[in-house]
């Protein structure tokens, strides 16, 4: 028997459910995903830092979860977007007891119990999704009938949290970038990734293409490392808490080194190129979100996973949208009209999500490779 | 871009005219979805300002209404009608896409022979060079290969070293085929050399060339749904995930949408693979890409590709919310998906993936059982007759509600429990049939593991494990009941104990209030009666109420609820706890319920009335609602009605519903026999049933209530007997003699219905219809040789006839009406005849207080009228009567239901300017095996419904659009009985004056010669030449004929060889004298017919 678990809402709400995964309480700010496949991808992504995730798709877990490799080679195995699961809580409808699948390594439940995540089912989540839709900024708080203490946020110490853990209220990027640089691949070009709390698959398909790919830290000093492009990672929290790291950006804006911004990097260039970011009433975190390239109204469909946007009306001139979101008309994507910097809020590298847009990422490799020519 | 630059002269004054080719008849493999299809393009094209006309003999469709703005011609799909019609409408431009693989046949053929050109009409959608190579196995397999999606390979060989070779290149397992041999011969797997060799020896005997290929056996059977317009944009709607793997035709496989035993890696490869696909192929519009998905690695191949809607993307658009069609008609159009709005959600892009947040489940439903010698077996070519599409938020819950749903009864999967000897229970799990479902469960009843079924059925995982947790709850329930000692109707109170949540827990698995009735029924007193179980269930709904527990309603809105939508396609679920917001509505409400699965006997014809009927209400001010549950319905479209719930047609349903919406009524009598066997329980538990009430329904369907106001009313009928026991038939058959007809009450197309000519066959008929349910007795009535039948259908208001028409067949008695030819207004009967029915039809409308839609049958002898039955329902003729005659029956009904009357003629036949002439369409060819004899069972898959300026041009057109063409070649008979001979001469002479050669079995020649008639004999023995096979195998007659002398023989007979023979080679076969000879004659009235008919279509609804 599993015991009962509640998810009490910063509104009020109550939901019960039953808990699978580690028995600890959590907080965070609820967030949904309407994707139906990709649930390791969407757990592991440390974008979902301090996210309570409820999945909208009932049947969550069918195919188990992969395993991951004791020794890290490259490329970085399928299922995982970082080592370990980020965000604070999963919410499901249902969970498979058992996983069958031929690259199954344990079931859903199992997995949280050993990545320390607690997790509810048995919620209506339509409604929960519903319930989100309708408020801005709800924050969560998972509460099982006999917890063994509070799930790890990493150097937060929970008891400074107070009730609710609100990511956005504070620079998280410590929290899931890595803190030495490490050098991947070989190849004529370096590129410099900034991670901002990066997905692996960004990594993955970067070393597609002969090149040296440098992961630095987030606050690395930029004018002490040697590259030929730079790609801004995406990441967790408000693209305003990252303290300097916008000052940084706005540096290499000065000179002429090909920059590609994802989803917290195309916010933090949007931000160093002067424009302005605020909080969507609810995000984009699907897989089906469609684009168009503004010039020549090409649509893409991608997959998304953001809570905050660039104001429209807040683009310098020598900037332009790139991309359009085709239901909502937010901006999707900035380039500047001179130079190769460009970045796009949503996962070119996608996993989970629909790998139309794959192009961007060889786009600025080439972009790269033509710049040190 | 808008619109394509050859649409957009409206300006000019001239407003573009699109031809829209639809589907023909229903058969096998290509049913009711294109209705669904072709009415949204239709919609999609009207809405543009543009000029339609529509080419479709099927009558019974909504596509086929003749509306405002739209022209409807029902003549055969065929280039030779098509390019009539192009020289009297000259069309700006042809859509094919939306009328299945007859349509796009018709396009290619249009194409090839330069009668586009000619008349200068554009082919919107996917170019015909794309479509030949989806088509062309080797252009297709040469443009994989230049794309790199890789498809499975295969080898012709025509030496056993060269078959070795092959196998050891494509990698064993393969699948060693025969080439040129019919019917799979000489095919298998081999796993080495070894098996190979035992296979491709003996296989190079008999043929000189053997295939060799990868097999793919156990391999995934994944869908993909896309759509791409002509800027490039590709999306794809959906996938979906066959339960069964591959090897089992599609449209016979339960499948599942989305998959759910896929990883996001596999999902995005295929995804990839099906948009690159459409791409590089240049498909405009919508497309299926099927795959082979190995399931223990990454390795796929592609399938095929249909560059048209099919029905998988009927069945997509229902389980996605997606409007399929309708966008794909925008885009053949021109507009590009960015500029369009998804109308399911106003908010929406059409360039949209829809996310689903639920799970839906698509189960077949065959008829095999209906077919005599019907191989059972599934494979690669399609079988079943329906389809169920079931929605839950659990698989359990999806698949229960499906499975209830294509069984006879609503019974669901706990009825066949019947405990088997594991070897036989092996057998049926590893060799495919129409009854897999059920022994993979019986095999978890009897202890089978998942490994050892999945061993056996190579069905994932993942879905057997769902199934599992089905069969362990169901021991847990039952077991409620092991030690009652009570009386039945107090049963219920053994799960008085149950919680809310363990409520909740059943109902999330998808047990049904009736289902927990008969397993603690049959627990406790060994069986369970279905009056029983419905008053238990009934009992234990209450319970459940009280404990607060109840299905909740949730939308289908295409995006998981991540956008707020208008939307009102509903489903109800127990995977949730709340409803969905649904928007007030303060107009008076009604519900309609649907037809459910087609099935023999249930068609579109009964989704027609029901669309019919939800739009009449919608126009007299009223919210509709309707109540279904097959994807291939246009009564399912988002707009067809107010609100859709798209959910299972049982009582429990229904009265959630009604708890829920509080409609003012339901509307029981439009959708066949399924809602209307609910009219009764649905009025006990009382709902207030619109039109006739309870007891007219069930004075109608009881037969000795029926018969008794017969008597009192003084109408004739045949003599009949309600048999309880053997002696109660054997007196009967003393006083009236044989033949007999022998059937249970409430029947619908006929199932287990026999004539019965001694008494052999009668014991043989009545050991078969033991299972009969014990409810009911077995009803024995005289059957008349030779009678002619009479059809009335009309409407009644308070007992008073309001409109009725006459419809006469042309088969005597004796051939199932829905299998008959029928024919308005009736030809050859006496005006005394017409009195008699017509004062009959009044009678009856009177002492049953009719008050909605009904149909009596009757039969003629020498103007004698007895009345064989009365449907106080809606008939599957009414689409073809209301057509033909301009008036919409079920309009009438549902305004007489919601107590408006209609200004309507009462009789109106006998003042047509036309003849219309229904045919049936039959599907033989897909059921290998079975005996193509008509009788007292329906045996056709669909109809056909032509108008002409006299009988003799409709029906010829009917014939031809039901594949019964003209012959030119020559003209093969066997006439069994001396009498049918005889009938035959007349025919014959007119063959001869026509110069087609006649071929004839000996006796019949023998006969034709002594009658001055030029016939060859052919013989019936396959070592004699000519033989009956060797002609039709040359291709010597394009027309067989086939008189059995009755159905008295089981076992194959020469006559079956002869008709299994013209099935299997697609010649048109007739085995009834009456529509032989009418034929004939029609043939003989019109030389040249073809070349001399002036086309014209149907006129508007007059009212």
């Amino acid at each position: 028997m599993r015991q009962r678990c509640t998810l009490i809402l910063s509104n009020g709400e109550r939901f019960q459910g039953d808990l699978i995964g580690a028995p600890l309480e959590s907080s965070g700010e609820m967030v949904f995903t309407t994707g139906m496949v990709g649930y390791s991808e969407a757990m592991t992504d440390p974008s979902y830092f301090g996210e309570i995730l409820v999945f909208a798709y009932p049947l969550i877990g069918n195919y188990g979860v992969p395993p991951l490799p004791k020794e890290m080679t490259y490329p970085l195995p399928s299922g995982w977007e970082s080592n370990k699961v980020h965000a604070s809580a999963v919410i499901v409808s249902i969970d498979s007891r058992e996983a069958f699948h031929w690259n199954s390594f344990e079931p859903l439940s199992k997995w949280l119990e050993a990545q320390g995540v607690p997790g509810i089912v048995g919620i209506d989540t339509r409604h929960l999704v519903h319930t989100i839709r309708k408020s801005r900024n709800l924050l969560g708080r998972i509460s099982p009938e006999r917890p063994e203490g509070y799930r790890n946020l990493g150097s937060i110490n929970p008891l400074t949290v107070g009730q609710y853990f609100d990511p956005s209220l504070q620079n998280v990027l410590p929290e899931v970038s890595r803190k030495d640089i490490i050098k991947l691949g070989k190849g004529k070009i370096r590129i410099g990734l900034v991670d901002c709390g990066v997905k692996w698959n960004i990594i993955s398909q970067l070393l597609k293409y002969d090149c040296e790919v440098q992961v630095l830290p987030w606050d690395t000093d930029f004018s002490k490392i040697d590259c030929h492009g730079w790609l801004l990672s995406n990441g967790p929290g408000d693209p305003i808490m990252t303290g300097d790291l916008k000052d940084r950006v706005k540096s290499l804006l000065q000179e002429d080194r090909p920059i590609l911004g994802i989803c917290l990097g195309h916010q933090l260039l949007s931000l160093a190129a002067g424009a302005t970011t605020h909080r969507m009433p609810y995000g984009h975190r699907s897989h089906n979100q469609p684009v168009y390239v503004v010039h020549t109204r090409n649509g893409y469909m991608t997959s998304q996973n953001h809570g905050f946007v660039v104001d429209d009306k807040s683009l310098p001139s020598d900037w332009e949208p790139w991309f359009r979101n085709a239901n909502d008309q937010t901006i999707e994507g900035i380039k500047h009209k001179t130079k190769h910097f460009r970045s796009v809020q949503f996962h070119p590298e996608s996993a989970g999500g629909p790998r139309d847009t794959g192009w961007i990422i060889e786009e600025f490799i080439s972009e790269v490779k033509k710049s040190c020519l | 871009m808008p619109l394509r630059p050859e649409l957009r002269n409206i300006q000019n004054g001239k407003t573009p005219k699109i031809l829209i080719l639809g589907s023909g008849g229903l058969s096998i493999g290509q049913a009711g979805e294109f209705d669904y299809s072709g009415t949204q393009a239709l919609k999609a094209v009207k809405e543009e300002g543009f000029e339609v006309i529509i080419v479709n003999p099927n009558i019974a469709t909504v596509q086929t209404n003749p509306e405002a703005g739209v022209k409807t011609y029902l003549y055969p799909v065929t280039p030779e009608w098509v390019e009539k019609i192009f020289e009297l409408e000259r069309p700006t431009a042809i859509i094919a896409g939306f009328g299945g693989q007859t349509a796009l046949n018709c396009l290619l053929d249009l194409d090839e022979r330069g009668i586009l050109k000619k008349y200068g009409v554009v082919n919107l959608g996917t170019p015909p060079e794309t479509l030949r190579m989806t088509e062309d196995r080797d252009l297709f397999a040469k443009k994989m290969n230049q794309i790199g999606i890789p498809i499975p390979e295969s080898i012709a060989t025509s030496s056993l070293d060269e078959a070795v070779a092959a196998a050891n290149r494509i990698g064993y397992p393969v699948i060693v085929r025969a080439a040129y041999a019919l019917g799979g011969l000489g095919s298998g797997f081999a796993n080495n050399d070894h098996e190979l060799k035992t296979l491709v020896v003996p296989a190079l005997v008999t043929s000189p060339q053997v295939l060799v290929e990868k097999s793919l056996k156990g391999w995934k059977e994944v869908e993909y749904e896309v759509m791409r317009d002509c800027e490039g944009n590709v999306i794809t709607i959906c996938n979906m995930e066959n339960f069964d793997p591959l090897g089992i035709h599609t449209g016979d496989s339960i499948v599942v949408c989305p998959s759910q035993s896929l990883s996001d890696d596999e999902y995005q490869l295929l995804r990839n693979a099906a948009v690159k696909m459409i791409g590089s192929m240049g498909i405009v519009g919508e497309c299926n890409a099927q795959f082979a998905l190995c399931p223990n690695s990454l390795n796929y191949y592609v399938i095929e590709v249909n560059a048209r809607l099919s029905r998988s993307s009927a069945l997509a658009s229902k389980a996605s919310g997606y409007p399929i069609a309708y966008i794909a008609a925008k885009v053949v159009l021109g507009y590009d998906l960015l500029e369009l709005k998804n109308p399911v959600t106003g908010v929406t892009c059409a360039f949209y993936e829809p996310a689903l947040d639920y799970v839906t489940v698509k189960v077949p439903r065959w008829d095999l059982g209906k077919f005599k010698g019907a191989n059972r077996e599934l494979g690669s070519t399609m079988k079943s007759v329906g389809e169920i599409m079931s929605i839950g938020r659990t698989f359990p819950e999806a698949l229960q509600k499906a499975v209830r749903m294509i069984s006879e009864n609503g019974e669901g999967l706990s009825w066949f429990t019947k405990a088997l000897p594991e070897k036989e229970l092996q057998d049926q799990l590893s060799v495919p049939t129409d009854t897999r479902l059920y022994a993979v469960l019986q095999a978890f009843r009897q202890g089978f593991g998942i490994e050892r079924i999945h061993s056996e059925t190579k069905i994932d995982k993942w879905f057997l494990s769902e199934v599992a947790n089905i069969i362990s709850m169901e021991l847990k329930i039952e077991n409620l009941a092991t030690n009652y000692k009570g009386s039945i109707e107090n049963i219920a109170s053994v799960v008085e104990g149950v919680d809310g949540a363990g409520w909740r827990h059943w109902k999330r698995l998808g047990f049904g209030d009736e289902q927990i009735a008969g397993l603690l029924i049959k627990k406790a007193f060994g069986t369970a009666k279905e009056s029983e179980t419905r008053l238990v269930s009934m009992k234990l709904r209450a319970l459940r109420l009280e404990k607060g527990v109840y299905p909740v309603v949730k939308k289908i809105d295409t995006t998981a609820g991540e956008y707020p939508s208008p939307s009102n396609y509903l489903y109800m679920t127990y995977g949730g706890t709340h409803h969905d917001e649904v928007s007030k509505d303060e107009r008076p409400s009604a519900i309609v319920l649907g037809g459910g699965s087609y099935r023999i006997g249930t068609s579109v014809e009964f989704d027609w009335c029901a669309v019919s009927s939800s739009r009449c209400l919608q126009k007299a001010g009223w919210c509709s609602i309707i109540i279904n549950c097959n994807p291939e319905t246009v009564s399912t479209d988002y707009n067809s009605s107010d609100r859709l719930y798209f959910e299972e047609l049982t009582l429990e349903r229904i009265l959630d519903i009604v708890d829920f919406e509080k409609p003012k009524g339901v509307i029981s009598s439009m959708g066949g026999q399924l809602p209307n066997k609910l009219a009764i329980p649905l009025a006990a538990s009382g709902v207030n049933l619109l039109g006739h009430s309870p007891e007219t329904v069930d004075n109608s369907e009881d037969r000795s209530k029926f018969s008794a106001l017969l008597d009192t009313i003084g109408v004739e009928q045949p003599e009949w007997v309600a048999a309880r026991t053997r002696e109660d038939i054997d007196r009967f058959i003393e006083r009236i003699g044989f033949p007999v007809l022998v059937r249970p009450s409430y029947v619908l197309s006929g199932a287990a219905m026999r004539v019965a000519y001694d008494r052999a066959s009668l014991d043989r008929f009545l050991s078969a219809a033991a299972d009969i349910s014990s409810d009911h007795p077995v009803v024995i009535s005289q059957f008349l040789l030779g009678a002619c039948e009479i059809e009335i259908d009309g409407v009644a208001q308070n007992g008073e006839v309001i409109t009725s028409i006459v419809s006469e067949h042309i088969e005597n008695a004796g051939i199932h009406s829905g299998d008959a030819t029928m024919v308005v207004p009736a030809q050859r009967l006496y005006v005394e005849t017409v009195r008699q029915v017509k004062r009959a039809a009044r009678l009856i409308a009177a002492g049953l207080k009719l008050n909605g839609p009904f149909n009596i049958q009757f039969l003629a002898q020498n103007n004698h009228v007895k009345v064989i039955e009365c449907n106080a329902r809606a008939a599957r003729s009414f689409p073809f009567i209301s057509k033909t005659v301009g008036l919409n029956l079920a309009e009438v009904a549902t305004s007489v239901m919601i107590g408006v009357k209609p200004r309507v003629k009462r009789h109106i036949e006998d003042e047509l300017p036309h003849v219309g002439v229904k045919a049936a369409m039959f599907s033989f060819t897909r059921l290998r095996g079975a005996d193509p004899i008509l009788g007292v069972e329906m045996a056709s898959t669909g109809e056909v419904g032509c108008i002409g300026h006299t009988f003799e041009e409709a029906l010829l057109l009917s014939l031809e659009a039901a594949k019964v063409t003209a012959p030119k070649k020559g003209v093969l008979v066997s006439a069994g009985a001396e009498m049918e001979k005889f009938r035959f001469l007349e025919s014959a002479k007119i063959f001869q004056d026509l110069g087609l050669p006649l071929f004839a079995t000996p006796g019949t020649a023998s006969y034709l010669e002594s009658h001055n008639i030029k016939v060859t004999s052919v013989s019936w023995l396959e070592t004699d030449s000519p033989n009956v096979l060797e002609i039709i195998r040359k291709g010597l007659v394009d027309l067989v004929l086939n008189i059995p002398k009755d159905d008295r023989t089981e076992e194959l007979t020469k006559g079956a060889q002869v008709r299994q023979a013209a099935v299997q080679f697609g010649l048109p076969l007739l085995t009834n004298m009456e529509k032989i000879t009418a034929f004939a004659r029609a043939l003989n009235a019109l030389p040249e017919f073809a070349a001399r008919h002036k086309v014209a279509c149907l006129p508007q609804y007059q009212v």
